[in-house]
């Protein structure tokens, strides 16, 4: 009767920001990102793809509750970089990685529809 | 530190591809980029379902709403659904998801007249939209029973006198707001097997240790070389990282005598499809949900200044 709606789980309410940035008052270069309705499949790619960046001392995710339909992440950089940097980067290289799946996966897709 | 990147070049190759299945390696990328996939392919590829049904007349044996659950498992056809809208943003028709921009209209019109049990199946389904139709498992490759003359996805069944008349609306949706919008039958990835035989150690074995410690695995993965009598690899993919033959070795006093490792970086997809979008066509719709998801995850433009401003303060602060 009172159960709230399927869709709350993935669309953002009104008003809300989809991401929202707080800087670490203690830590230098240090920031923690809060993605609404977004869960592991971004959280663990864009983990991931922050391991990658040599400038990243630390990035993590978490999922604080699984009804709350949010995550947070957790990125220490060198002065080198920023968080800010960082999280923009790694989007950056994971969007582009996949363009480039999509046309490998286009390319062999058209090598195996012409032989049928 | 503009214009670093670590960025990835992932590979693909393509095994087999049928209309509702397809077999294919991923490369040069990691778990992550896997199971993002494949999380994706089953509950964010959009899809078309009935999602509201105005029942006229319900003679039959079974209720509104158990016909209505039935009713929106049934898979449509839904080339169009990653360029429809969902109801819930459709500005077309102010929420009431009817418009043709946001939904598909059904017709269900059936009467039994006669003696003989009457199916009513996903055929009777009649839509507005010829591109989305029940989906027909009549005539699919793979298919199963096609000598059988197919009726389609039986909804209910209705003895003399009894009768269904009904309008159904069907939208578009995601297997994340209810598993009728999923695509996916079963999406998996495994992990690529590495399997090396110490050949050396296993001279020392006689045949009959030899095939014990073949037939110790529980998947035919090694075999036994007719000719030369040697333990070889037959099929490295059938392994289901179960350790026995691992164990057998230990047992046996031959520890790395086999080793086993998975190759972090390649997968070995399997997609099945309900046949609501061909399995080539998942694999590229989630490829392309994944990059809107990634795009929506992007700072705005005002965030950013507004540290900008925050980053000028302590600036300031820490300078003086
Ligand atoms: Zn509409």
């Amino acid at each position: 009767m009172n159960a709230p709606d399927r869709y709350e789980r993935f669309v953002v309410p009104e008003g809300v920001k989809k991401v929202s940035y707080e800087r670490d008052t203690k830590i230098m270069n240090a920031a923690t990102f809060t993605v609404e309705r977004e869960d592991h499949t971004i959280g663990n790619i864009v983990r991931m793809q922050l391991h990658r960046d040599e400038n990243v001392l630390f990035a993590g995710y978490k999922l604080p509750h699984p009804l709350q339909y949010k995550i947070l992440f957790r990125i220490q950089t060198t002065s080198q970089s920023s968080p800010m940097q960082a999280y923009n980067q790694a989007i950056n290289d994971l969007d582009k990685e996949l363009d480039h799946l999509k046309n490998q996966f286009e390319t062999e897709l058209a090598k195996h529809t012409r032989d049928y | 530190m503009e214009g670093v990147s670590y960025q990835r070049f992932p590979r693909i190759k393509i095994r087999e591809v049928k209309e509702d299945f397809m077999k294919f390696e991923l490369r040069d990328t990691d778990a992550s980029i896997a199971n993002a996939l494949r999380r994706i392919m089953i509950a964010e590829v959009p899809t078309i379902a009935i999602d509201l049904v105005e029942i006229e007349v319900n003679s039959t044996v079974l209720n509104d709403e158990f016909i209505s659950h039935r009713l929106g498992l049934v898979p449509l056809t839904s080339e169009r659904a990653m360029s429809m809208r969902f109801s819930r943003d459709c500005d077309a028709c102010d929420g009431d998801g009817q418009c043709e921009y946001c939904s598909v209209e059904f017709y269900l019109r059936v009467k039994c007249l006669t003696d003989q049990t009457l199916d009513v199946t996903s055929k009777d389904l009649l839509s507005s939209d010829h591109t989305v139709v029940p989906v027909d498992y009549s005539d699919v490759s793979s298919g199963f029973d096609s000598n059988s003359t197919n009726k389609g996805i039986i909804i209910v069944k209705l003895r003399r006198g009894q009768e269904l008349r009904l309008r159904a609306i069907a939208r578009k949706g995601i297997g994340k707001d209810h598993a009728k919008w999923s695509p996916a039958a079963t999406v998996t990835f495994m992990y690529e097997p590495e399997i090396y035989i110490n050949e050396d150690m296993m001279e020392t074995l006689s045949l009959q240790e030899k095939t014990e410690l073949v037939d110790s695995s529980p998947t035919k993965v090694f075999g036994i070389d007719p000719e030369s009598k040697q333990v070889i690899v037959v099929e490295p993919e059938a392994y289901t990282y179960d350790d026995e033959v691992l164990k057998k070795a230990e047992a046996m006093g031959k520890p790395g005598l086999v080793e086993i490792h998975a190759k972090e970086d390649s997968f070995i997809f399997t997609v099945e499809t309900t046949g609501a979008v061909k399995a080539s066509q998942l694999v590229l719709n989630a490829i392309e949900v994944l990059k809107q998801k990634l795009d929506a995850v992007r700072l705005s433009d005002d965030t950013v200044e507004a540290d900008d401003q925050f980053g000028e303060l302590g600036a300031h602060m820490r300078g003086g």
